[in-house]
């Protein structure tokens, strides 16, 4: 009688083996470590503001940026990536008010996006708004 | 002889590892709640643009749209048929929207694409009142 009691006492002080959860939990940390990429991309910012256009004419002294294929012109006249860097510089678009702030970009029809890319990023890094012109269909 | 002994008890210190697992645990727990799944388009396959003025983004930004060196158009990783599903996908995520910050797209575009299948994007990224985070790569 006092052995079966003894045994099965035994049997219900079982307890959960918790030595190994700290194993357990750091393998799982490692896992995380190792798995997480912390992905930061590379970008330029570009606010494009939106809307109709209007019958008002727009100011002469808006600049405008040409993209013609591979060529870059700036008011008309052909520049390099570095000569458009320059003049957008020299505008101190920074110390103006935001609506004066507005470059024109327009692109003509085969206009690889690498140069559209640069043009774009060379306005927003001079602190210029990008205004899309649209053709007229 | 003595002297031997009690040498050796004082060497014999017990490290407390009873609170290691809840350390872990916590960390773990930590890295959970701080970390964010990655949404990229890992299916477009695009050779990214050039430019000196790229600089590394430290916002999050609402919604990821590629285009491959096909012309497809994916949002947040999954194809989509047309622009106007892009700007009305922008839209509805930034309807709930208080700040600037909230409202940053990032796009991904190949560097050869033309004008014609990479500008109605951005249109409709703009439309949908998206900030663009155009993707690119550093010159040097």
């Amino acid at each position: 009688m006092r052995r079966r009691s003894t045994r099965e006492k035994k049997h219900r002080s079982g307890e959960i083996p918790t030595g190994s959860f700290s194993d357990i939990a750091f393998l799982l940390i490692i896992y995380f470590l190792v798995a997480t990429t912390l992905v930061k991309v590379k970008t330029i910012t570009a606010d494009l503001p939106t809307g109709e256009k209007t019958s008002q004419p727009q100011s002469d002294k808006t600049p405008i940026v040409n993209l013609r294929g591979a060529e870059v012109f700036l008011n008309d006249r052909k520049v390099t990536i570095e000569q458009l860097n320059e003049r957008l510089a020299a505008l101190e678009l920074a110390e103006k008010d935001p609506s004066k702030r507005v470059i024109m970009l327009e692109s003509a029809s085969g206009t690889p996006y690498e140069n559209y890319f640069q043009a774009l990023a060379s306005i927003s890094e001079h602190h210029g708004v990008v205004a899309i012109v649209e053709e007229d269909e | 002889m003595k002297k031997h002994l009690q040498r050796r008890k004082r060497r014999s210190v017990p490290v407390p590892i009873a609170s290691m697992g809840d350390i872990a645990f916590l960390l773990i727990i930590f890295f959970m709640v701080c970390s964010e799944v990655s949404k990229d388009n890992s299916k477009a396959r695009l050779t990214l643009p050039f430019s000196e003025f790229v600089e590394k983004i430290e916002i999050p930004v609402a919604a990821r749209i590629a285009v491959d060196e096909n012309g497809e158009i994916f949002f947040d990783g999954y194809q989509v048929d047309s622009v106007k599903e892009v700007e009305m996908g922008v839209r509805a995520l930034l309807t709930k929207t208080v700040s600037d910050d909230q409202r940053h797209v990032q796009f991904k575009c190949d560097a050869q694409l033309t004008k014609e299948q990479f500008e109605p994007v951005i249109k409709a990224i703009a439309a949908g009142g998206g900030i663009i985070e155009a993707v690119g790569e550093n010159n040097e």
